[in-house]
């Protein structure tokens, strides 16, 4: 029941949002309908069975098996920070190189623990229980330096309803061009400082969700500073600044490059909102994110049925001219942060998504 | 037979899902059979694999 009740709160929140659209988002809802109406076509049922106990999805065991190997790691590089002499540390330098080291890869494994797995949860639910759901969550995003409620607002209350519409605060800002700003501005500027400035105006200083966010938030911040109780200089090198990495070099460049180049869904262009990332190795440990232009068109279709869906859109996403590449957001990353030449081969499409040309014989 | 092959499966899936976080804590763990420089090293040749290959 409470479940029922967090579920509906949220839908509430996302039709709040779609309220204070214009008159060209009305359009959008349409397109949600007719979105809908898709996977009602498609049999696409996203509460469909597999359940197995405590987990709604019995996939969902990697996603509970990936944090906890996150917390694992975070607790393995603290140990080793605090018993030097175990890892060969033996100066200033030497400890640098471990901080430098454990940092960045526990930067990377939390972007994805967060910006993926995380994710995933904030659509559907891996738990059967509400407790567990909302228990697991919270402790959860503590190891990305996020409040779990404020993550689930930016990303399905602001990025899923407002897709590349002007309420997206999330994405990264239009230049006169009507581009993305430029990579390295939104990776340094987004986080934590712009999400700070939209999160206090919309949460803290909102009448209506003040109360909760900062219960929320009240929770998150004894859970944040565990380790400055330990060790406030190595929390400083291995808690803040991995959440650094995570959030600026692993969360918002997987934002940019899922965007970038694409435009609002219209009845003539609506597939065009997001780029399909088909590399196999990145989407098979990534909980197929690349799936992208799937995901924001059937947001409760599970993460392991999104390769499934893919192949069932495939001529749709042809027909309609979708943005396909055969690299995943790493690679991505590097073209759009390079120099004009080299972002443009991003627009570049995987060949096998090449609309086949038309034919010229006439058929009598 | 089945079952050993099912149990293979199923933990190389496992394995597989969770490559990064699991690739992470070995490297760091490492870091006592290695020492920080050797982790460093490995560190910034996956990164650049990472950039160049995913």
């Amino acid at each position: 029941m409470n479940h029922e009740a967090s579920v509906l709160d949220r839908s509430k929140d996302e039709s709040k949002n779609e309220s204070r659209l214009d008159e060209s988002s009305r359009e959008e809802s349409a397109l949600q309908r007719s979105s809908r109406e898709q996977s009602a076509r498609l049999e696409i049922r996203p509460a469909a069975g597999k359940r197995r106990g405590i987990l709604a999805n019995s996939h969902d065991q990697h996603c509970v098996i990936f944090h906890l190997i996150c917390l694992a790691a975070y607790a393995g590089a603290f140990w080793l920070y605090l018993h030097p002499g175990a890892a060969g540390i033996s100066g200033p330098w030497s400890r640098a190189a471990f901080v430098m080291a454990a940092a960045l890869l526990l930067g990377w494994i939390s972007g994805i623990d967060i910006g993926v797995n995380f994710h995933n949860h904030s659509h559907r639910r891996i738990f059967t229980s509400h407790f567990l759901n909302q228990w697991f969550g919270r402790f959860w995003t503590v190891s990305a330096g996020w409040p779990s409620f404020f993550w689930e607002y930016a990303h399905v209350t602001v990025h899923h309803a407002n897709l590349l519409h002007e309420n997206d605060w999330t994405l990264p800002r239009h230049n006169l061009n009507g581009e993305f700003e430029d990579f390295r501005v939104y990776a340094l500027v987004a986080w934590p400082w712009r999400y700070m400035v939209h999160l206090w105006n919309d949460l803290i200083a909102n009448p209506g969700r003040r109360r909760k966010a900062l219960r929320e938030f009240a929770i998150f911040l004894p859970l944040w500073s565990i380790p400055f109780w330990i060790d406030p200089v190595m929390a400083l090198w291995l808690w803040a600044l991995p959440h650094w990495v995570a959030n600026c070099l692993v969360m918002a460049p997987g934002m940019y490059v899922q965007h970038s180049g694409c435009v609002r869904k219209s009845p003539a262009r609506p597939v065009s909102h997001s780029t399909v990332f088909l590399a196999k190795f990145f989407n098979y440990t990534m909980f197929n994110i690349g799936y992208h232009l799937e995901h924001h068109d059937h947001p409760r279709v599970h993460w392991s049925e999104l390769p499934a869906l893919h192949e069932r859109l495939k001529m749709e996403l042809i027909d309609g001219g979708a943005h396909v590449v055969p690299y995943g957001f790493y690679f991505a990353s590097i073209l759009l942060a390079g120099p004009p030449e080299r972002r443009s081969r991003f627009a570049e499409q995987d060949v096998r998504y090449k609309p086949a040309p038309h034919s010229t014989t006439n058929v009598a | 037979m089945h079952a050993a092959n099912r149990l293979v499966s199923h933990t190389a899936v496992i394995f597989g899902r969770s490559f990064c976080p699991l690739f992470a804590i070995t490297i760091i763990a490492g870091t006592m059979l290695w020492g920080p420089w050797a982790t460093l090293a490995i560190t910034i040749l996956t990164i650049c694999a990472a950039l160049r290959y995913l």
